[in-house]
């Protein structure tokens, strides 16, 4: 019988009961002034679901105590956990580009172990809209994209446009986008500039194509968008960033990677660096004869100083961590807090991850069914790891290859354009209705099946009781809910709360109680499995609030 | 990840059975009054991401107009006795990159056939138009995402969100409603050229499409129930658009999984050896699809492929043989495989593969690499190409010449929306519904390119 392979997959095991913990004990009211409302369990979670790569009891417990702007501040104050140190510490294996599987595995501890995780989250979303990637020539430079990761992380409460100097001048986007090695004009020889790192530096990681409000929305002229920028402009930039390549290199051209040159900023050569005029934006023009690294500050201050650089990175972050279709009240709040922090600093990113994170639109009190968003494959995962504890015999997570997978995975985006566009809109109601919904592009039918059959995996074949596992084979624990399976509502309770913070539909409950009843009681591991499989395939859990 | 073995679990003969009993499930498609399509035509797109430098695909191969390329290209030319000399009828002398001997081939046979200096145009566009901005152009020219668009949508300044092989599956709805899968498959990832307003795409992966692990049609397994509780757990009314955005995939998949799978697995195995490149396994999944266009019922399809690592930003010439050898060996396995040959499909007539890119490159180089420009070339293979032959206007590759803007980036002199109308047209859409397909086609005399033999 077919029902008995599936089953002989699990270890029978005895059931048992276990007590569900009892609430705690009243406090008595304080003096004046009354205090606000405390924080609910489902606010506690919605913030967690935006703000890290998953929840556990302890953490729902420190929100409430913290409330919603104590614990962002708590964990905006811890210290960071990096990235590099960790890939650095590696044996040397027999090839560089292996080591990205342990940049990866380091990926996965922090999301799932640090304590930063408001940190590490804001790191990946920015990750998603600085893209470099291990998918291409970099896939030789695994140290050069975890120092590249660490520049995210370490700037994530930083400033804008410190940020975007280190992103600048780091040998990793160099790679990605060529200004590594990117020269002066030699006319006779028909080379001029490359503009490649200019191009998209204003498209994707500053100001975009057309002139915005603050609120986000497109400026129109004559009922048409207005251009940030033309070719000349773009070849103004192309120019401004000429003369770098791998620090300490014998020269210019002769510039090579070394484990050492990954990991520290692109040095300038200044023989090769254009001492022309460049135009920028707005009218700007650099006057000839400047050194390189005035040229850039000056075209870095140039473009950080766009108007368009609030809404833009603005709307880009609500849409990682909160929502993908914000009102425009919404992302001029936010934009205003990166214009000013409210100290007259521009570009302060710890005040614009607070504006966005507590902004009413992030925790509506009547939520309306364009709020929330998709959540990301990789943070489905995660969440589920995090709720049944996954490890591996050999701790490690070396998921060099997670954008397989999952569609994505840490710096393995196939171009500088992300796993999706900020612009998706699938056929159908989203886009009948100019909304948008940038995971949907990756939840393909293809990419939907896959991911359910790894949660299927991941239940039946790879979970505590799993015999023959590889030591790097990741599995989950999930013993507390075979303790009482043979009771169907308080196993789906358990489950619910771990992964729906309690927040499960009747007809899911419904479902799966009609799938439940079909399995013995006493095949306690197939019933926790199949709860924890239809909860995480489910559109629900898909879902973030 | 360790997997369980699949051969555990359902293989299903009763999976055509269940898909026609379920008459709910969106890959029914909309029946109407139109007449059905008896014959099978099927259009292969591949899509080479990041802007094909297709001035080094197709070359000049003599005389002033090689001197010019080579001139323009300098240290980026393909030098002239490498070229791989192509036998056209007439209209010069031409050869291909080094790396392409089986694109060669197919041209030399009359398989193959180039359209030249192609790209979105609202309009015939001149250097004075364009410096004087007196024509309307493409937004955002030289932008990746943007032209990518352009290509497939042919949206020119409109907003739109479908893609042209979308409104044909769409025009064409009513012709194909015995079809099991619907006309648009991607073998990568959800795109715009097969976005519809009536029609859905089905993604699969390279390799086809999954089947649901724990999943059977047998009444009387408890898989069977495991797939139905899914089933109308995917079914069920959700109260976020993201919710149903989701659900609505998962219903796509859970429909046609069974029903693909199954007719792939009954044929049997291809006899070509295809290359174990992303290309080459698309390819391959697409001729194995092919092969069973009579048990889903197919009459017309349109695959979207693609490939990256086409923006030669750095290290062109390092990276170009790679590039477009692959394409040229994919190319010529797919053609064998759905060829006449000993152990071919014998289909070859009816099927017509083509490329499209992001934008050509231009023809200065920023020391070993390329930018972005605009027009390029585009290669069409298949039994009904008129073959052997380049269409369009091939231009002088001369820096500060008619076509360039500046620093070798080219008007076409063609438009995208001329090249799309020619492949639609041989697909079976009506002349009168061409300006749906390519909404700028009435800018344009000439509305049949005429490399497809009817």
């Amino acid at each position: 019988m077919k029902m008995n392979r599936l089953f002989s997959l699990l270890a029978s095991v005895s059931l048992g009961l276990a007590g569900c913990g009892g609430s705690s004990g009243d406090t008595p009211p304080p003096p004046p002034p009354p205090p606000p409302p405390p924080v609910t369990k489902i606010e506690a979670v919605q913030l967690l679901q935006q703000a890290s790569f998953g929840f556990e009891a302890g953490d729902i417990s420190a929100v409430i105590a913290q409330r919603q702007e104590g614990w962002i501040d708590s964990q905006i104050a811890l210290p960071p956990s990096l990235h590099l140190p960790f890939v650095q510490a590696v044996p040397p294996p027999q090839f560089q580009f292996q080591l990205q599987a342990d940049r990866a595995d380091i990926w996965f501890r922090h999301a799932l172990n640090a304590d930063d995780q408001l940190r590490q989250r804001v790191a990946f979303a920015l990750s998603e809209i600085l893209v470099t990637s291990q998918l291409g020539a970099l896939n030789n430079a695994p140290f050069a994209l975890a120092d590249y990761y660490d520049i995210l992380v370490r700037n994530a409460f930083g400033n804008y446009r410190d940020l975007l100097e280190e992103v600048t001048l780091s040998p990793a986007m160099g790679v990605y986008l060529s200004m590594l090695g990117n020269r002066k004009p030699e006319p006779t020889l028909n080379i001029r500039p490359d503009e490649n790192y200019a191009r998209e530096l204003m498209q994707l990681f500053s100001i975009g194509l057309v002139e915005l409000n603050i609120d986000g929305s497109e400026v129109l002229e004559n009922g048409q968008p207005v251009p940030t920028y033309d070719q000349a402009i773009i070849e103004g930039f192309a120019h401004v960033f000429t003369g770098w390549t791998w620090a300490g290199s014998p020269s210019f051209e002769q510039a090579r990677a070394t484990q050492q040159n990954q990991v520290v900023p692109m040095e300038l050569y200044e023989a090769f660096h254009d001492t022309g005029a460049k135009l920028l934006l707005n009218g700007t023009t650099l006057p000839p004869g400047q050194g390189g690294m005035q040229d850039l500050d000056a075209a870095l201050d140039n473009i950080f100083e766009h108007p368009n650089v609030g809404p833009f990175i603005s709307i880009r972050l609500i849409q990682r961590l909160v929502t993908s279709n914000p009102s425009p009240g919404y992302v001029q709040r936010v934009a205003q807090s990166f214009n000013d922090n409210g100290s007259g600093v521009r570009g302060d990113l710890a005040a614009v991850i607070k504006a966005i994170l507590l902004d009413d639109e992030a925790h509506p009190d009547m939520p309306m069914e364009i709020d929330g968003k998709l959540k990301e494959p990789l943070l489905r995962v995660t969440q589920v790891w995090k709720a049944y504890n996954a490890t591996s015999e050999s701790g490690r997570f070396p998921l060099s290859f997670a954008y397989i997978l999952y569609g994505q995975g840490p710096l393995q985006s196939a171009s500088v354009f992300n796993f999706f566009s900020p612009f998706y809109a699938p056929p159908g109601e989203i886009r009948d209705a100019s909304l948008v919904s940038p995971e949907l592009q990756i939840a393909t039918e293809y990419q939907n099946t896959l991911f359910t059959n790894l949660m299927f995996y991941q239940v039946f074949g790879q979970n505590h009781l799993s015999e023959n596992l590889q030591p790097d084979d990741i599995y989950i624990d999930f013993s507390e809910e075979m303790l009482i399976a043979d009771d169907i509502d308080a196993l789906i309770d358990m489950v619910a709360e771990k992964l729906l913070a309690g927040e499960i539909s009747d007809m899911l409950r419904a479902e799966i109680t009609g799938m439940l009843t079909l399995i013995p009681e006493t095949d306690t591991a197939v019933r926790a499995a199949e709860t924890i499989y239809f909860i995480a395939t489910s559109p629900e859990y898909a879902y973030q609030r | 990840m360790k997997a369980l073995n699949r051969r555990d679990f359902l293989r299903t003969s009763g999976a055509a059975a269940l898909f026609a009993a379920t008459p709910g499930l969106a890959y029914s498609q909309v029946v109407g009054g139109g007449g059905a399509f008896t014959d099978y035509r099927a259009l292969v797109c591949i899509f080479l991401f990041g802007g094909n430098d297709s001035f080094n695909m197709l070359v000049p191969a003599s005389g002033p107009e090689y001197d010019a390329y080579a001139l323009s290209r300098q240290n980026l030319a393909i030098p002239q006795g490498d070229l791989l000399p192509l036998a056209t009828q007439g209209q010069g002398s031409f050869g291909v990159h080094p790396s392409m001997s089986g694109i060669q081939s197919l041209f030399d046979s009359g398989d193959a056939a180039f359209v030249a200096n192609t790209g979105p145009l609202i309009q015939t566009t001149s250097k004075d138009d364009f410096n004087n901005g007196s024509v309307a152009l493409p937004p955002q020219l030289f932008s990746h995402n943007d032209q990518q668009d352009q290509w497939t949508s042919l949206k020119g300044n409109t907003v739109s969100n479908t893609g042209w092989a979308g409104r044909m599956a769409d025009l064409i709805r009513t012709g194909v409603t015995e079809q099991q899968m619907a006309t648009n498959a991607s073998l990568f990832g959800a795109n715009t050229f097969q976005s519809a307003d009536e029609t859905v795409a089905y993604v699969m992966g390279a390799g086809g499409p999954l089947q649901f692990e724990g999943f059977s049609m047998d009444p009387d397994d408890i898989l069977f129930q495991q797939r139905e509780t899914f089933r109308r757990i995917v079914e069920a009314e959700y109260g976020t658009v993201y919710e149903r955005g989701f659900a609505d995939v998962q219903q796509r998949a859970i429909a046609a999984a069974d029903t693909v799978t199954a007719a792939i697995d009954s044929a049997p195995p291809l006899n070509t050896t295809f290359p174990a490149s992303q290309l080459g396994t698309q390819l391959q999944t697409v001729a194995r699809l092919i092969a069973v266009r009579d048990q889903l019922q197919m009459k017309r399809q349109i695959f979207f492929v693609a490939t990256g690592g086409f923006d030669s930003h750095d290290d062109q010439n390092q990276n170009q043989p790679g590039l477009l050898g692959g394409i040229s060996d994919a190319i010529s396995a797919f053609q064998t495989a759905i060829g006449p040959g000993a152990g071919g499909l014998d289909v070859a007539d009816s099927v017509t593969t083509f490329t499209q890119s992001d934008f050509g490159r231009t023809l200065t180089s920023n020391g070993d690499g390329t930018d972005h420009a605009w027009g390029g070339n585009q290669l069409v293979v298949g039994g009904a190409v008129a073959g052997q032959q380049i269409y369009g206007n091939y231009p002088l590759l001369e820096i500060g010449g008619p076509e360039d803007v500046t620093g070798g980036r080219m008007i076409p002199s063609t438009s995208a929306d001329q090249y799309a109308a020619t492949l639609a047209k041989w697909f079976g859409i009506p002349d009168v519904d061409l300006d749906v397909v390519a909404p700028n086609l009435a800018n344009f005399a000439q509305r049949d390119l005429g490399f497809m033999i009817p």
